[in-house]
């Protein structure tokens, strides 16, 4: 294993800045949900690749606990879709706009 | 003896347990109240004269002893060393024993009178009378054994919410309530400043002790000897201002110019109540606490220089005033004023035991006046004017001939009580004065009022028992029973008989050792070693001079005195001791009308409230209404309207809160960039 850890940063850069494109410019909940995703995984990326480069588990083992957090967040943020496709006919997030001041 | 001591406390405790039981209970006892507050005083009066048998037989023949810490911090003192305590304590010293006894006796035989005074009078209320009553002597008993500076304080305040508690007893009526609460508040007045006093001594000397090595008084004799500085002044001004302050309330409570203007309202009160108020209890209570703390002010002639003058000017002002009083109370009232400036006049140069003895004097004979205008009162069936009295000599013998005795101490006419205590103060006055020519000026006005004494004294005794009868109730007056005669027997007897306690005059001309106040002053029969006459006497700064020899001086004031006393007296008894005596006053043209308002002072002082003082608390309250809560106000409207604005970032539009926050983050990167030096 030879890549060097530059080229992990980059790809993980790269996995963050779609996902925040993703999230300032889409509409959709569920498309919003898959750029949260990516984020998360960009910063796993990160943890392995830096666990990997200091020789040191406990990175490793953090993604690991990042994937089961992530599965549980995707559990819940599709069940908070589906309530609003239930209560708006729509998962437009710019839709419910009635929580604010 | 000494084991008597330890009965101490209950001298005051026995009134303080009348005042429960008349508060409790009294509606359900036979005499409401009177009763327990008659045995309470009795038993005061029993340990008093025991303190007094204990003080003169002792082997230290003095008590002081502290009962009760309540609160000790660290030393504080701008000189003192030792921590500062605030302490409830006993200090009795014959200074204290002789008050005792005086208070007591006075409130027993109020007590007494008030029997028939109030009760068979059908007064209601009566309970809260004597709870008042009982509350009062429990204070003033509490304050002149204090050994503090700090608890002679707590009690002060006390005894003036009880004159105002009582002076106040007829509060249906609408003079009663405003009296009551004018005395308060002038009181008040200058017991704020007795307050800064305490404070500033506390702070100074780190101790509020009277008496002993630790006390206040041994602390600036000290701090003045060493010459050094308290608080960026010499020791000795300091000594003056402190002192000053203190007089304050001694002013206020003891009805000095320019506070008196509350004793005289104080009428409005029932007669025992201002026999009590102006004898024994809250008026002496001022000139107690110099006498008490007379150490301090030795160390200070620009303070007993004050004092001097003060109590000078006060006799003869309060003098003047009370010769056109038409009102038998209003005469005592103002005479009172008049006599407790001759005490401070006395203390003021140097003379601690006159300055006592007139305290003791006046306490007896200023008492049975009180007691006896009370008995006129009974008699004329509440009826206070003494142009609608006159010829009650021969309906009220009793009446007329102990009110007698007192008028003729009053006026200090040889050989009543008065005389002997007046011209003592006169005499040490003179003597002073010869080499200071302010205390000459006191001295001279004291002279003066002398005549002015003589004149209102016989005025109301002429007016009231003399001539004939000018209306109904004067021709066929109520009957009045042993309950006022017996106090006015008994206090007729010391105000004849009290002068010799100290003949100094006569001790002088035959070289006889019968001035025995002197010598119980001095410590002769017990006493502590500060707390005399004598280290007093030396401590005083002022020189004394003399006309001739001593005796010559001395007989001279006193003759001087006494010939102006009866001057006086035959002046009234010229104008108005005939069968019908007509007004003199308009032939005084528009000094009458002077004298009648009391020289202005209340409305110079009802100006001060409302002309000064309200307009500039106006003016505060403005300030404080526009500045103080503009910009507390202003802070709030601000955050109110920056919310307003702030608040519409808040869409409901996740996109935008996303945005948000990535600016936010960016933004913080970039800041954090600059101060970390990413971009140098």
């Amino acid at each position: 294993m030879d890549v060097p850890i530059e080229y992990f940063v980059l790809l993980s850069m790269a996995l963050f800045s779609i996902g925040l494109f993703g999230i300032l410019t889409r509409r959709n909940a569920l498309l919003f949900l898959m750029s949260v995703e990516i984020m998360v995984n960009a910063a796993n990326v990160n943890l392995i690749a830096f666990a990997f480069y200091h020789g040191n588990l406990t990175g490793q083992v953090f993604a690991l606990f990042a994937m089961a957090l992530a599965a549980a967040e995707v559990a819940i943020g599709l069940g908070i879709v589906l309530v609003l496709y239930r209560n708006f006919r729509d998962v437009d997030v710019t839709v419910p706009t009635t929580m604010r001041w | 003896m000494e084991g008597l001591f330890d009965y101490a406390p209950a001298i005051a405790l026995f009134p303080l347990a009348a005042f429960v039981i008349a508060l409790a209970f009294g509606p359900k006892l036979p005499k409401k109240g009177a009763i327990p507050g008659i045995v309470a005083t009795g038993g005061s009066l029993l340990l008093s004269l025991a303190m007094l048998a204990a003080v003169a037989g002792g082997e230290e023949g003095y008590y002081h002893e502290t009962l009760f810490t309540w609160a000790a911090g660290d030393a504080a003192g701008e000189i003192g060393t030792d921590a500062i305590e605030f302490t409830f304590g006993i200090l009795i010293d014959p200074l204290a024993a002789l008050m005792l006894v005086i208070v007591s006796l006075v409130a027993f035989l109020v007590h007494v009178f008030s029997l028939e005074y109030m009760n068979a009078e059908g007064e209601t209320g009566l309970p809260r009378y004597y709870a008042g009553l009982g509350l009062f002597t429990f204070s003033m008993l509490a304050f002149v054994y204090a050994d503090n500076l700090l608890m002679a304080f707590m009690f002060f305040e006390l005894v003036g919410l009880c004159s105002f508690l009582l002076i106040g007893f007829w509060f249906r009526t609408r003079s009663a309530p405003s009296a009551a609460k004018k005395a308060f508040l002038v009181t008040r007045f200058g017991d704020y400043f007795f307050l800064i006093g305490v404070v500033a001594i506390a702070a100074t000397f780190g101790t509020v002790q009277f008496a002993g090595e630790d006390s206040f008084v041994a602390a600036a004799a000290a701090a003045i000897d060493d010459g050094g500085q308290l608080f960026g002044f010499d020791a000795e001004t300091w000594v003056t201002i402190t002192g000053l302050l203190v007089l304050g309330g001694v002013i206020g409570k003891s009805a000095q110019f320019p506070l008196h203007t509350w004793l005289p309202d104080a009428m409005e009160g029932p007669t025992t109540v201002s026999a009590l108020i102006h004898a024994a209890t809250m008026v002496a209570a001022g000139v107690y606490l110099v006498a008490r703390m007379f150490g301090y002010y030795a160390l200070s002639p620009t303070a007993l220089a004050i004092i001097a003058f003060v109590g000078g000017f006060t006799a003869l002002f309060a003098a003047t005033m009370g010769v056109v009083k038409d009102d038998i109370k209003q005469v005592l009232a103002y005479s009172t004023i008049s006599q407790y400036g001759y005490m401070m006049l006395g203390l003021g140069v140097g003379g601690y035991v006159a300055g006592v003895f007139h305290l003791m004097n006046h306490a007896f004979f200023k008492a049975l006046l009180f007691l006896g205008s009370g008995a006129v009162i009974v008699l004329m069936h509440h009826e206070q004017d003494m142009w609608k009295m006159g010829g009650l000599k021969d309906k009220a013998p009793v009446t007329y001939y102990t009110f007698l005795a007192g008028a003729l101490a009053l006026a200090g006419i040889v050989p009543f009580s008065g005389f002997w205590s007046k011209d003592e103060i006169l005499y040490d006055a003179l003597i002073v004065g010869l080499e200071q020519p302010l205390i000459m000026a006191a001295y001279a006005m004291g002279l003066i009022a002398v005549f002015f004494t003589g004149f209102y004294t016989f005025r109301m005794v002429f007016l009231t028992f003399h001539g004939e009868p000018r209306t109904e109730t004067a021709e066929d007056p109520h009957s009045v029973g042993w309950a006022i005669k017996a106090p006015l027997l008994v206090l007729g007897v010391l105000a004849t008989v009290a002068g010799l306690a100290n003949l100094a005059p006569v001790a002088k001309l035959t070289g006889a050792e019968i001035s025995f106040l002197e010598y119980w002053l001095d410590g002769e029969y017990g006493g502590l070693e500060a707390l005399t006459y004598h280290s007093y006497h030396e401590t005083v700064p002022f020189e004394e001079g003399a006309i001739g020899s001593e005796t010559t001086t001395m007989l001279l004031g006193a003759g001087l005195s006494l010939g102006l006393a009866l001057a006086g007296a035959f002046t009234a008894h010229a104008l108005y001791n005939v069968p019908s005596p007509t007004r003199h006053t308009e032939k005084l043209g528009g000094a009458y009308d002077v004298l009648r308002s009391n020289y202005y002072q209340d409305e110079y002082q009802v100006w001060l409230a409302e002309g000064l003082t309200l307009p500039v608390a106006r003016a505060a309250d403005r300030f404080d209404q526009t500045v103080i809560d503009g910009a507390v106000d202003g802070v709030s409207s601000v955050s109110l309207f920056g919310g307003d604005r702030v608040k519409r970032i808040q869409s409901g539009i996740v996109t935008n809160y996303a945005a948000l926050l990535v600016a936010g983050f960016i933004a913080l990167l970039i800041v954090l960039g600059f101060l970390g030096g990413w971009f140098l």
